[in-house]
């Protein structure tokens, strides 16, 4: 059969990893040069820097990520995509290495294809995750960065993979990887139940994001909220992290009728006006007193 | 950055404090005034910048301000970058000019930009810039280009702070940008 020939199919005794694969040390690199230490030192800068997170809830897995790509500390781009699918009922959180995820990810979307057409069904979950870790673990110390979280619904309902490019393959309930995880997970721990409805879990998951993206330079630009159900995934939103942000922090804020609170910060401020009038340059402060023309302020 | 016009000059930066990827503030004061139409601007390391200020205002006060400061410590420098721009005492001609970290000042006729986004900055001036502008110009022009050039920088950026000064009045302005 054509398709067995491109497939290169062999019966399932014999068969081995997929000859699709490029070989282990089979990096272009000059002669008597140290793979690593070479991409260390002449290789491109890499887009890095990400927030990206994913939990499982009685509804499905929701996953969550931030759209700056970004090239040290130059924003290359400020809306790209960070959640790929990989079939109907799988999707993978990506952050590292902007290249490597990609490419990655390509591969895993052929591999789980031509083992739906060897077996009939697609892989699970547990299998995809699998699948990845092994290819990826491979290349363990070649400088490969892939840190992703697989979410899907198989025949045991819904799954949450994080795997990591020397062959770390954990499952859990709640991920979030990147250089803003620490912010998110600070907002995860206290919102997270596993019985929340479908419009909390949207809710805390933009929340995460949002904080983490005002938190970490490398996060930003907008909030891409996805949700795999029985049905498949689907995507929810984007939604801009600044405009999210300021309507939490709105949310936040004292109701305005408590005019005695509000009074008592005043007399501080006028104090400390006066006193900036002298040699303060404390951070945030503000010192158009020390000039003797007239000034104008304007707050926008 | 600072831009300067026939009769006034601006002065403009961010107002982002980070320890590497971290936001520790979003009010960081960066611009300081020297006496009553000066603006000095410091940029990069933050203990460098509020020394520099301390050392610069303590001379100031006792009618001391001569070269040298950064220049002094050739050996062992401040990690801060100025940027300098005001208005003369006498004929109230508008000068900027910023100085690396060694003290060697350089003096242009139309923008001076200092910090982690100097390259995202210097384009957003060259396009922006153009000679005879009024004051309102001027600000809509440097909080573009700032605005801009922030957006690009991931470690620069939540709000920028203007500075006009014209012979008569200094008008500041604290604008919101992206808070992310």
């Amino acid at each position: 059969m054509a398709l067995q020939d491109v497939c290169k199919w062999q019966s399932p005794d014999t068969q081995g990893p997929s000859p699709h694969l490029p070989r282990a040390g089979g990096w272009a690199v000059p002669r008597g040069c140290d793979p690593q230490t070479f991409l260390q030192i002449h290789g491109p800068r890499l887009a890095h820097g990400t927030t990206t997170l994913a939990f499982r809830f009685r509804h499905g897995v929701i996953a969550a990520a931030d759209t700056r790509s970004s090239c040290g500390s130059y924003v290359a781009c400020p809306a790209s995509c960070k959640v790929i699918p990989v079939h109907q009922h799988l999707l993978g959180t990506t952050s590292g290495t902007s290249a490597d995820c990609a490419t990655w990810y390509r591969v895993l979307q052929r591999e789980l294809r031509l083992r739906e057409l060897r077996e009939g069904q697609l892989p699970s979950v547990a299998s995809a995750a699998k699948l990845l870790s092994a290819m990826m673990s491979r290349y363990r110390g070649l400088d490969l960065c892939v840190a992703t979280a697989l979410c899907g619904w198989d025949r045991s309902g819904p799954m949450l993979f994080y795997v990591y490019s020397d062959g770390t393959r954990l499952q859990g309930d709640i991920f979030s990887v990147g250089s803003g995880s620490p912010y998110a997970y600070g907002v995860l721990d206290r919102g997270y139940r596993y019985d929340m409805s479908t419009q909390e879990a949207y809710a805390l998951a933009r929340c995460a994001v949002a904080h983490a993206t005002h938190r970490d330079a490398y996060s930003g630009g907008s909030v891409d909220l996805f949700h795999v159900r029985e049905s498949g995934w689907e995507h929810v939103s984007r939604s801009d992290a600044c405009v999210l942000y300021m309507e939490l922090q709105k949310l936040l804020e004292p109701e305005p009728e408590e005019d005695a609170s509000h009074a008592h910060p005043e007399p501080a401020t006028a104090h400390r006006a006066a006193e900036d009038r002298e040699l303060s340059v404390g951070p945030g402060e503000m010192t158009p007193g020390d000039s003797r023309m007239p000034a104008g302020t304007e707050t926008v | 950055m600072a831009m300067k016009e026939k009769s006034c000059v601006a002065i403009a930066a961010d107002r982002r404090f980070g320890i590497q990827a971290q936001m520790v503030t979003t009010d960081f004061q960066k611009i300081f005034p020297m006496g009553d139409r000066l603006y000095i601007h410091l940029a990069r390391l933050v203990t460098d910048i509020q020394t520099v200020v301390q050392c610069l205002k303590f001379r100031l006060n006792l009618c001391e301000l001569k070269e040298g400061l950064l220049s002094e410590k050739r050996f062992g420098p401040y990690y801060t970058e100025p940027v300098i721009a005001g208005l003369d005492l006498k004929t109230f001609k508008p000068f900027i000019c910023s100085l690396d970290l060694t003290g060697c000042p350089m003096v242009t006729d139309d923008f001076m930009v200092s910090g982690t986004c100097a390259e995202q900055m210097y384009e957003m001036c060259e396009s922006l810039w153009e000679s005879n502008m009024d004051p309102e110009h001027l600000f809509e022009i440097i909080f573009q280009a700032m605005r801009n050039a922030v957006d690009q920088n991931a470690v620069s950026g939540m709000g920028v702070i203007v500075h006009i000064t014209e012979k008569d009045k200094i008008t500041t302005r604290t604008l919101k940008a992206l808070m992310d």
